[in-house]
């Protein structure tokens, strides 16, 4: 009887217990979420008041006031440098590595060590992580809300200055400051093969659906080249195809993060041939038409780098970052060009050009590694040449320095999107859930399913778009938002 | 038991403590305490937390929001998730499959065969391959004009009579089954022989004797004497199917309608950040596999009913006999 009494109590004891550890637990998350909170708040009035008095300078961290090699030189620490870049780790990487770059950094800073932690599945573990609070000084922003920029990040500083520093300032701006820089930026093209071109006899570049629909058809004729490879089977290859409906559909920066919220039926059919409709219509056609790779679903990402390279394949849809690798995966790179997405607006082409990964700054480290951080951003985007070194859209705004790659680009106007109006930052994400498209956000099914549908010939591309609209629409009365376009 | 308890309540509680048996429930206590907060931290608690996600309308950084029961609501009028329970048909078909072959090839290596053994760790080894090793081999075996069909071309067959293994809806969950049956058949077969070593093997001769073929020695006495671990390993298999991820995950990632409850399950919570709906949904596969499990374990009591029945009778009978016997000798 005792014993059974004891061991009920001792259990109930345990359990209680238990709870009482996980509500403290709690309670500390809200102190460090109000404290968090606090912060930006207090920052933003800090900032304000360095515009009216320079002799406050040097106590308030911005991007702006820092002078490299001058700053913060007295910092002695060790910052974690948390990142996607697991090939630049490695010893047989053909650019630059990270520890040339940490290097070169020492050579300015030699008392701030840089530590990389680069990770292979760098989008999903950097949200967890982020949750856990271990996310090390410096990271690669990942989808997170906008309205949650201020929990896990320093501001760089108030929008208007920061677009006077680096490109791309307003992506990761939310009331007004900045919480990331860009490491790079990249364009939206195509990647393709010039011999494999020549070879099919197309000696201009197609600007719009119909004619790249004939030059894929021209290489399906006159070579052994799979005209289009899609690689459906690597899933975020698909969702790149998202990239290209906003800017470079368009040629409007306020499509994508302000009118697609207020759009009805964004995905219907424009006479002039504009808009997400075209650009998913390539894809479709092209696929219908047997334009692509014979057996979709085995496609290989890493070996369509060499069968781009050798000609195997005449064009693949990626964004720029995509070419260094292509040139570099066979003896063949000279063969290897870049051209803006088929698509032209009242006769110009644009093509959507935005940051790769924009650098956060982790809010709850030490105020020395917060200093530091910053000065290793800003190193990396003015005097390290990493987006040169790298084939991307240098960062930093006075730098003019474009990589050979774009020289297709010439008379192509490079659209970059603007952020969402204030207070509507979250629609898109409200939408893309609900909806289950995904926009921009790795809607890898929906863009596999036109695949499906075009070879399957189980549904017309009228009647996917019709269902897409139909979501679209659902999830922006759902959530209340207005449908004014 | 008053008596007893008055003389119990005499003594304080320090006494009672150095008494032996304070001193065993303290160890007692001391002992759980570990366990069960291990179990409690990593089981219960985050599992009551599922519970409550599954009724907010919640992604891992807004702010959770009440929605009562529309998640369940979406779990079952989603078409893509219902889709994707009915794909569970098919990874239950393969297991049965699985098992009849496991149950076959135990039945055989259990005789006497020439080099069972090695065939024994032939057929063992794909279960100790990791997951997501044997998913980037089958990625290559099924890829046109790979392995798969370079076999089958040797075999006689044209390359352009071949289905395409990985792209035709409804084809290729049977080649993504046909992965999970090649991994999984061994470790069931190893199951069963062990099962099968521990019957009698006089019930063999016996039986011989009495004129029983291999086949009728297997329905009437293998089976029976086995009837647990196969009911064991039917319903570890069934929820097995229930819970299909890595062949579809690593294979076709989802794709191409092959996408199973838990792959769709990882992809509403990881990709659309729908964690709310996801909890939802891993809730109602928690009450699938439980009415699964109870269904199942009444319809093996059925099965094998009239067996345990026929067992009860013979023991009876004997222990009558027995009894009689002892009785003819005490008359002696």
């Amino acid at each position: 009887m005792r014993l059974k009494k004891f061991v009920a109590i001792g259990t109930a004891v345990v359990l209680s217990l238990s709870f009482v550890g996980c509500s403290k637990n709690n309670n500390k998350n809200d102190k460090v979420n109000n404290t968090v909170s606090n912060q930006p708040s207090t920052e933003g009035t800090d900032d304000t008041a360095t515009d009216t008095a320079d002799t406050t300078k040097d106590d308030v961290l911005s991007y702006a006031n820092i002078v490299l090699g001058e700053s913060y030189t007295d910092i002695s620490t060790t910052i974690k440098f948390y990142n996607n870049r697991t090939d630049m780790n490695l010893d047989d990487y053909n650019g630059k590595k990270w520890e040339e770059y940490v290097a070169d950094f020492n050579k300015v800073y030699p008392n701030i060590k840089v530590e990389i932690d680069a990770d292979t599945t760098y989008a999903e573990s950097a949200l967890l992580r982020l949750q856990s609070g271990d996310y090390g000084d410096i990271l690669m922003i990942p989808e997170v809300s906008k309205s949650d920029l201020s929990k896990y990040f320093v501001s760089y500083g108030d929008l208007p200055t920061m677009e006077g520093q680096v490109r791309f300032a307003s992506d990761m701006a939310y009331d007004g400051q900045v919480y990331g820089v860009a490491y790079m930026g990249t364009a939206r093209g195509i990647v393709y093969n010039k011999a494999v071109f020549e070879q099919a006899g197309i000696t201009t570049l197609p600007k719009t659906p119909e004619e790249f629909i004939a030059a894929l058809q021209a290489i399906k004729d006159k070579t052994d080249a799979t005209p289009l490879y899609t690689n459906y089977a690597a899933g975020w290859t698909m969702s790149a195809w998202d990239d290209y409906i906003s800017g470079t559909a368009t040629g409007d920066a306020t499509y994508k993060n302000q009118k697609l919220l207020h759009m009805s039926n964004p995905f219907e059919n424009k006479a002039d041939g504009t808009g997400p409709y075209a650009v998913y219509k390539v894809l479709y056609d092209a696929v219908a038409n047997g334009l692509t790779e014979d057996d979709f679903s085995t496609t290989d990402w890493e070996g369509s780098k060499g069968m781009l390279n050798n000609g195997q394949i005449g064009c693949m849809v990626l964004g720029s970052w995509a070419y260094p690798q292509m040139v570099a995966a066979g003896d063949h790179g000279d063969d290897i060009g870049y051209m803006s997405f088929p698509i032209t607006v009242n006769g110009k082409q644009y093509a959507s050009s935005g940051p790769d990964y924009r650098l956060g700054i982790n809010v709850n480290s030490s105020e020395d590694n917060q200093k530091a951080s910053m000065v290793f951003v800003k190193w990396l985007t003015e005097q390290s040449g990493f987006a040169y070194n790298e084939n991307g859209i240098p960062v930093a705004a006075n730098d003019n320095n474009f990589p050979e790659l774009y020289s297709a680009f010439d008379g192509i106007e490079l659209v970059s999107d603007d952020p969402a109006v204030a207070g509507e930052e979250d629609f898109l994400n409200l939408i893309n859930a609900d909806s289950d498209l995904m926009v921009s956000a790795g809607g890898n099914t929906k863009v596999q399913q036109i695949i499906e549908h075009a070879a399957n010939k189980d549904m017309t591309f009228d009647e996917i778009m019709a269902d897409w609209n139909a979501k679209w629409t659902s999830a922006q009365e759902g959530n209340d938002i207005e449908i004014n376009q | 038991m008053t008596a007893y308890t008055d003389h119990k309540k005499k003594k304080s509680l320090l006494q009672w403590v150095k008494s032996r048996k304070g001193q065993q429930s303290i160890i007692i206590i001391a002992f759980m305490f570990i366990p069960l907060l291990l179990l409690f931290t990593f089981t219960y608690f985050p599992f009551g937390e599922m519970i409550k996600f599954s009724f907010y309308k919640m992604s891992y950084s807004n702010t959770p929001k009440y929605i009562g029961l529309d998640n369940y609501k979406e779990v079952f009028n989603n078409k893509e998730i219902f889709a994707s329970l009915k794909l569970c048909l098919y990874y239950m078909a393969g297991s049965i499959v699985q098992l009849v072959i496991a149950l076959y090839l135990a039945t055989m290596l259990s005789f006497k065969t020439k080099g069972g053994n090695i065939f024994k760790g032939f057929m063992f080894f794909p279960y100790l391959i990791n997951g997501i090793a044997i998913g980037f081999i089958f990625k290559f075996f099924f890829t046109r004009g790979f392995v798969f069909d370079s076999v089958l071309q040797w075999c006689g067959f044209n390359l352009e009579n071949l289905p395409y293994w990985l792209r035709t809806q409804g084809l290729n969950n049977v080649s993504l089954v046909g992965t999970s049956i090649w991994r999984y058949f061994g470790q069931n077969m190893i199951l069963f022989i062990g099962a099968i070593m521990s019957v009698d093997s006089e019930m063999y001769e016996a039986a011989e004797l009495d004129g029983a073929n291999k086949f009728k020695q297997f329905i009437h006495i293998i089976l029976p004497s086995i009837s647990t671990i196969v009911t064991l390993n039917v319903i570890l298999s069934i929820t097995g199917s229930l819970s299909a991820f890595e062949p579809p995950y690593v294979i076709t990632s989802g794709a191409n309608g092959t996408a199973t409850y838990f792959v769709l399950m990882n992809r509403i919570a990881h990709t659309n950040q729908k964690v709310g709906l996801a909890s939802a949904m891993a809730v109602v596969l928690l009450m699938i596999i439980f009415v699964a499990t109870i269904l199942q374990k009444l319809f093996f009591k059925y099965a094998f009913r009239n067996t345990n029945a026929e067992d009860q009778v013979v023991s009876k009978k004997k222990t009558r006999l027995g009894v009689k016997k002892n009785k003819s000798k005490e008359a002696i």
